[in-house]
């Protein structure tokens, strides 16, 4: 029986910035809006999806008097990471139809 | 990107892409690195100038690694502040560079103490034997920065998998092998040898990949 993906994370932009905080301890609003070359606006509502199902955690604070965010994946996002990714190798073993 | 579906490859694609660009991230200036090798390079071959053409500065040439630790704070806090993701290893290379700083400080203070000691000793043998003694404690000395120098090094090229740092890290150990067997003056020229190949070198190799990625970090919205 194949286990079901996680919604949150089967969408590019979110499946992006978790793969991207995993290898990382944090990372800037900035750092992630330029690696996955995704507009800010849509960024900023990916994340607090992520935020919202408690895979990141967002610090907001003030740099050289700019807002500046920075993002960390938290304990329950590295679970989640670990089984889409463990759902995705079931799905792509030889002789199984995705 | 976009918010959209993905089938399973492209999944999986995506993950390695964006683990790799994430490993890219880390990119040292290397400015740090090209001025302590340039500073203890000018130090040793300074030293070995007066040591050859019999001349001596009005100041000590080692004094200039003092110096050079005031540009080092502006460019670790410039550094620290361009920086726009940490690794988790960020930390423990600071540390070992920190650490190393100590110790360099720690042997020079040993190293003087121990010249002192030895100062009255060896002119007693002198004059005793008539002869000055075989053993010169100044010959040892090299080799033991020498070995201090590759640790860091060794280390930082290592768990950054940045090549040059990693064999000029051994380069360091190999000319403090040899160093214990060269007369003073070869041992100041392989130790400049070894700043320029442990950091100089490195230190622009880091600075043009930091332009080279900052060139191609142009952000394109979708």
């Amino acid at each position: 029986m194949f286990k079901e993906l996680d919604p949150i994370l089967h969408s590019q932009l979110r499946l992006a910035v978790i793969s991207l905080l995993i290898s990382v301890k944090e990372a800037e609003f900035t750092f992630i809006r330029e690696k996955t070359n995704a507009t800010a606006g849509n960024l900023s509502v990916q994340l607090n999806k992520l935020k919202d199902a408690g895979y990141i955690d967002v610090t907001k604070q003030f740099k050289d008097n700019y807002p500046l965010t920075i993002c960390r994946i938290s304990k329950k996002g590295i679970d989640a990471f670990e089984d889409y990714v463990k759902a995705l190798q079931s799905y792509m073993k030889p002789g199984q139809t995705s | 990107m976009e918010d959209k579906k993905i089938t399973y490859e492209e999944s999986l694609q995506l993950i390695n892409t964006m683990i790799n660009k994430a490993k890219d991230a880390y990119h040292d200036t290397g400015v740090g690195a090209m001025l302590w090798g340039l500073v203890i390079a000018v130090c040793s071959l300074v030293r070995l100038s007066e040591i050859q053409f019999g001349y001596k500065l009005p100041f000590d040439i080692n004094l200039i690694t003092l110096a050079a630790i005031i540009p080092q704070i502006f460019i670790t806090i410039k550094e620290k502040k361009e920086r726009k993701a940490r690794s988790y290893d960020d930390r423990f290379i600071d540390y070992i560079w920190l650490a190393f700083g100590i110790s360099i400080f720690l042997l020079i203070h040993v190293v003087n103490l121990t010249f002192a000691a030895w100062s009255p000793v060896s002119q007693e043998y002198k004059t005793l034997a008539g002869h000055a003694s075989a053993f010169k404690f100044s010959e040892f000395v090299m080799p033991l920065f020498l070995i201090l120098y590759g640790l860091p090094t060794f280390i930082t090229g290592a768990a950054c998998k940045f090549k040059p740092m990693f064999w000029g890290g051994i380069f360091c150990w190999l000319c403090s092998v040899i160093t214990v067997y060269t007369p003073y003056k070869i041992d100041l020229l392989l130790t400049a040898f070894s700043a320029i190949m442990a950091w100089f070198i490195p230190g622009l190799i880091m600075e043009r990949e930091y332009r080279q990625v900052k060139k191609n970090s142009v952000v394109t919205n979708v």
